[in-house]
């Protein structure tokens, strides 16, 4: 989440609470709910790196709170984040393992074992379907994520069909 | 029911998305059924209008002259004559009417029409004893004279007398030919009347009409009654001569109107079946579509006949009311009989619905799976193609070449769909080159000279000065028609002497060659044909009892009777039959005008002469070249749909082609040019090849007539090299510009739109 | 629930030029009232076939079809045209609308062809397009409408009839996203509605829409079973997309 947090810095200075709702505000729901703790956990970590500056900003009859900016390092970090290309998803590793192995030990067959994992997907599909369907339909940001996440998973039951056609 | 609404939707649609084309077919067919029908009309003999009249008035087979009254009991006594008419007293008159002069013959009947030969009444009444000055006129005469019932007819008598008696009725008859081909016209006034008009029995002839038994004995009767009456007999005319004279040359036309017609339907069908099947090839997908909502295989089939059979039995519709009404128009009341009319409709209707049943079949038999469109075969490079590309022709036309031949089946009945009606446009060519011959060169069928004369009430030799003395005539050659009996044949022949053996009249000689010596002749293809004898032969007819033995030398092309003349010198005539001459057949000078001669001896003898004008076959045929222009206008649409055909289909086989060549760099110049090349290409080898045939066939198929129709082979012409030619570029032409229009609208659709 | 479409050892062989082709090899199928079945494959696996076969627009080769309880695959191919006009509607990849007929003519076809008159048939078709928001292209030839409207009213005129069944072959196969969405939506409305309905795709997304999923492979079916479904459909977001 660091660079996450240090692109919405990187707009406006802003404090652990106001980035959370930049966060869910830009996203929306197809962004995991992110936790507040977690947000302040990460942001104690890129102020110790020298990335971000905290600043205390009185308030009358509340604690002080913090505003964290951007420092010069971190700018430099984030322009190299945006810029390194981004790696690709790696094939679902866990489940080719379950794939190769399981019938070597009698425990399941292969053809169970893809069936199964297609069901799954295809509920998964389903979800990401009914998403889709609850997902105001303007913002646009939301549901190209569920476009993208959606072509993935067609893209394992794709795998899976070879995985069938190859291995049966 | 049901599918009957929902067929009919589909079907309303689809002839909305090509009217052009629907109406084609609809035209095309109208136009074969309507020439096929009037073909039918004019070789129907109900046209012929003797048939009818000689029926309607019981009329007399065969009609004497004699110079006294006969005696009537001998001539019934006669083998085969079953009744008589007569006989009657008949004067010469001249009817005067607006500065004209008209020869007539006034005949006495009584009040109560006779049963033989009853004059039919059109218009007015019969003769009455309440009203002697009345007459009935025969229609033709009453028509020519332009005389209503009861206005004034003023004549004179042979003594110069003038009389003015009163039109009181207008008749038909089938006692002679139509005034003026046939003279004098005829009036019917009582006795009393024709007793105070003429009332020298020495100025006056008398008529009697035999009716026989059976019409083949005629040519006997009519001997016998020559034998019997002698010397008391003028002449004798049979009602063959009448109804030659009444022909109008029907069946010449007829045929020719049923070759086209049939040939023509063949060219329909042939356009019908490319429509159809082309329309089918289109629609598969739509066809597959349809099933698959429910539509069944018969039902799919039923669909596509009932559409394009729907055009066809339109036009069939069309065909008929315009081909009635033509034949109406033409021949006033209905002339045909219904059973013709049904055949040929019921007839045109079969053939459309084979020529739509095989595609129809094949639509339905499309598997209900609305697959991706069909891809065309594949188009390798045909032979054609390959030579464009080695003679490095520009890329368009080679495509063009390539494209022309993908389907092969359909390439095929292009060229055959265009061949047909090119060839049969190029048959009407000739028959049209072939009239032109007729009236350019009349000597070449048989017409050297423009007039006939006949001494009339002059002597031979009077008659011989006039004629001689006429500054216009070339040569006048004494002519005899005498009818001969030929053995074994009950009926006669005509022998027909002009000129002699050394002074030869310049018969058209198209084989063997022509007479030079009396007991030479030469004959007409009709003449050939009835005795079956062939050039080099010799003949033994009877002439007047005598025997006239001649060889035939030649065939002579004979435009008359159908051809069933024999021709040669006065000289191979015995002097009973020669002496004095017939007639003189006047050979005119190049350039003199043959009415105008007339006018001059009619003037010159005091209307002593009888001075009849040849009439030219050319001339009789006129409505022909009406007849050749419609039929090629019907075998231009017929064309110009197959050709729509084509070029549809073409765009359809080539269009994703197109994207891809357009891709490849063709700018829409060198597409449409590809398009049109494809086009062009079947169109241009059609016409060529029609046109190689129907040059091929022309003079054949005219000779074919010819010699069928008795005149013999040997007029055919072929149409002249630079009028084929400019068919051939406005064939192509017109083919051309209208392949260009779909052509150039497809090289503008966008490459990406597919 | 009462069984829609029945199959019991469906086969189809092809013979490919001599060589006899094995697309379909003893299919066993039964389809309840109500059902939305997808019928996943790779491509030469026979599922077009199958679904062919199963609307009669193929003859099987062996094998028995049941459709509303009588036996259908002994039928003509006239016989089958016949109860096609009533029990099944199809829809293509291609779309296939009758080229030259307007919207309205096509969706009122199939109602005429089964016996409506004309007013009915009218009737039925305004209120499909209404359902499907195409009534303003009602005239209009389907040449002049997106794959997306070509392709509901392709569905409008499959469901005139409303048939027993529904049968769908890649209905979204040449359609963009967006108007894949829409088309998926109005089969989901159908759906619910009651509309039993066979659908061929190799799309998951489309697939998923079904209830129940039939995978073929070389004309066999390996698999056959609904698609789970975890929890009621309220989930967020963050629970199905894994943001790194």
């Amino acid at each position: 989440m660091r660079f996450h947090l240090l692109a919405l810095l990187a707009k406006e200075p802003a404090h652990g609470y106001e980035l959370k709702q930049a966060l869910e505000q830009t996203f929306g729901a197809a962004y995991p709910s992110p936790n507040i703790g977690q947000i302040y956990v990460t942001l104690n970590r890129l102020t110790q790196d020298g990335l971000v500056r905290a600043v205390d900003v009185e308030q009358s009859n509340r604690p002080n709170k913090k505003v964290y900016y951007l420092t010069a390092r971190g700018r430099e970090a984030l322009t190299t984040w945006v810029e390194e290309p981004t790696e690709g998803p790696r094939v679902r590793d866990e489940f080719y393992m379950k794939l190769i192995l399981a019938p070597l030990t009698g425990i399941a067959d292969r053809m169970a074992l893809i069936n199964r994992q297609r069901r799954h997907y295809l509920g998964l599909m389903r979800e990401l379907n009914e998403l889709a369907e609850r997902t105001d339909q303007a913002n646009r940001v939301a549901l190209l994520l569920i476009e993208g996440a959606m072509l993935h998973l067609q893209a394992d039951l794709d795998w899976l069909q070879r995985c069938q056609e190859e291995l049966l | 029911m049901s599918t009957v609404r929902a067929g009919s939707r589909w079907i309303r649609a689809d002839l909305r998305a090509r009217r052009g084309q629907a109406l084609l077919t609809v035209l095309a067919v109208a136009g074969i059924v309507a020439a096929l029908l009037t073909a039918a009309t004019l070789l129907e003999e109900g046209t012929n209008p003797w048939r009818g009249l000689f029926a309607q008035t019981n009329g007399a087979h065969v009609w004497a002259h004699t110079r006294d009254q006969p005696e009537l009991g001998r001539l019934l006594a006669l083998d085969g004559v079953a009744r008589a008419a007569g006989p009657y007293r008949s004067a010469p008159v001249t009817v005067v009417q607006e500065g004209r002069k008209d020869p007539a013959a006034l005949r006495a009947v009584p009040a109560t029409p006779p049963e033989v030969s009853r004059p039919v009444i059109v218009e007015g009444q019969w003769l009455s004893t309440a009203q002697p000055d009345g007459v009935v006129v025969e229609r033709s005469f009453a028509r020519s004279l332009g005389l209503r019932p009861g206005e004034p007819l003023a004549m004179n008598t042979l003594s110069g007398a003038r009389r003015v008696l009163y039109v009181r009725g207008i008749a038909d008859t089938a006692d002679q030919g139509f005034y003026p081909e046939w003279t004098p016209g005829l009036v019917w006034v009582l006795p009393v009347t024709l007793d105070q008009v003429e009332p020298s029995l020495g100025r006056s002839e008398w008529v009697t009409g035999l009716r026989l038994k059976d019409e083949d004995a005629t040519q006997v009767v009519a001997q016998r009654v020559v034998v019997t009456l002698d010397e008391q007999l003028q002449r004798v005319h049979t009602w063959r001569e009448v109804r030659a004279a009444m022909e109008l040359d029907n069946r010449l036309l007829g045929t020719l109107l049923a070759l086209f017609g049939v040939v023509g339907l063949v060219a329909a069908a042939l356009a019908l079946a490319n429509a159809a099947g082309g329309r089918v090839l289109g629609q598969l997908r739509d066809l597959a579509t349809l099933k698959s909502l429910g539509f069944t295989r018969r039902q799919v089939a039923l669909l596509l006949i009932v559409e394009h059979g729907a055009l066809g039995l339109l036009g069939i519709g069309l065909g008929t009311v315009g081909g009635l009404g033509v034949t109406m128009a033409v021949f006033g009341s209905t002339s045909l009989a219904p059973l013709p009319v049904v055949a040929i409709a019921g007839g045109t209707a079969l053939v459309v619905l084979a020529a739509v049943g095989l595609p129809a079949w094949r639509g339905g038999r499309t598997p209900p799976i609305p697959a991706a469109p069909a891809a065309p075969p594949r188009g390798h490079l045909s032979r054609l193609a390959r030579l464009a590309l080695l003679v490095r022709l520009p890329p368009a036309l080679v495509l063009g070449t390539r494209d022309a031949f993908t389907r092969r089946l359909p390439a095929f009945l292009t060229v055959f769909g265009l061949a047909v009606p090119m060839m049969m446009i190029t048959i009407g060519l000739g028959v049209w080159a072939t009239l032109d011959n007729f009236l350019k060169n009349p000597a070449q069928v048989g017409q050297t000279a423009s007039l006939i004369v006949k001494k009339g009430k002059l002597t031979p030799a009077e008659a011989e000065l006039f004629v001689s003395r006429d500054p216009d005539v070339r040569h006048a050659y004494p002519g005899s028609t005498v009818n001969a009996l030929a053995p074994g044949e009950a009926r006669s022949v005509r022998v027909r002497a002009i000129g002699t053996s050394t002074e030869r009249y310049p018969f058209p000689v198209a084989e063997g060659r022509m007479y030079t010596r009396p007991g030479e002749a030469v004959a007409g293809q009709g003449l050939l044909d009835l005795l079956g004898v062939r050039i080099g032969d010799r003949v033994r007819l009877t002439v007047g009892g005598s025997p006239l033995i001649v060889r035939i030398v030649g065939r002579a092309v004979e435009p008359d009777l159908d051809g069933e003349v024999l021709s040669l010198g006065l000289d191979s005539l015995a002097a009973k039959d020669s002496v004095p001459p017939g007639f003189y057949a006047l050979h005119l000078r190049e350039g003199a005008d043959p009415d105008e001669v007339r006018a001059r001896l009619l003037a010159a003898s005091g209307e002593g002469l009888e001075v009849q004008r040849v009439v030219n076959p050319a001339e009789r045929l006129t409505i022909l070249r009406v007849v050749i222009v419609a039929l090629i206008a019907v075998l231009a649409l017929i064309g110009l749909a197959n050709l729509l055909t084509a070029s549809a289909l073409g765009l359809r086989d080539h269009a994703s082609d197109l994207a891809v060549l357009k891709a490849m760099g063709l700018t829409p110049r060198q597409v449409t040019a590809t398009l049109v090349t494809a086009t062009g290409l079947l169109v241009v080898l059609g016409v060529f090849l029609g046109t190689a045939l129907g040059a091929l066939f022309v003079r054949g198929l005219i000779d074919l007539q010819g010699h069928a129709s008795g005149v013999g082979a040997g007029i055919g012409r072929a149409p002249q090299p630079v009028t084929l030619g400019l068919a051939v570029l406005a064939a192509v032409g017109a083919a051309l510009a209208v392949a260009l229009i779909p052509a150039r609208r497809a090289a503008r659709v966008p490459v990406t739109a597919r | 629930m009462s069984v829609v479409l029945k199959a019991v050892n469906l086969v189809k062989v092809y013979t490919d030029s001599g060589v006899p082709v094995h697309a379909v090899r003893g299919v066993d199928l039964e389809i309840e009232a109500g059902e939305f079945v997808a019928i996943m494959g790779p491509s030469g696996s026979g599922k077009s076939t199958l679904i062919h076969m199963l609307g009669g627009l193929d003859a099987r080769t062996s094998g028995e079809i049941w459709l509303d309880g009588r036996r259908v695959d002994t039928l003509s191919e006239s016989g089958w045209a016949l109860l096609r006009r009533r029990k099944v509607g199809f829809v293509f990849q291609n779309f296939n609308l009758v080229a030259n007929m307007t919207v309205a003519d096509n969706v009122e076809l199939p109602a005429l062809l089964a016996g409506a008159s004309p007013r009915e048939a009218r009737e039925r078709r305004e209120d499909l397009l209404a359902r499907l928001n195409l009534t303003e292209r009602a005239d209009a030839p389907p040449g002049q409408l997106s794959g997306g409207e070509q392709q509901r009213v392709a569905l409008a005129r499959a469901l005139a009839n409303r048939p027993s069944l529904l049968l769908a072959d890649e209905p979204t196969g040449n359609l963009d996203s967006r108007n894949t969405r829409d088309v998926l939506r109005l089969l989901g409305e159908v759906h619910r509605d009651g509309q039993t309905i066979v659908m061929v795709t190799h799309d998951a997304r489309v697939a998923a829409l079904a209830d129940r999923v039939v995978s073929l492979l070389d004309g066999e079916i390996v698999d056959d079973g609904r698609i789970p479904r975890r929890r009621p459909a309220t989930g967020t977001a963050g629970e199905v997309i894994d943001l790194r």
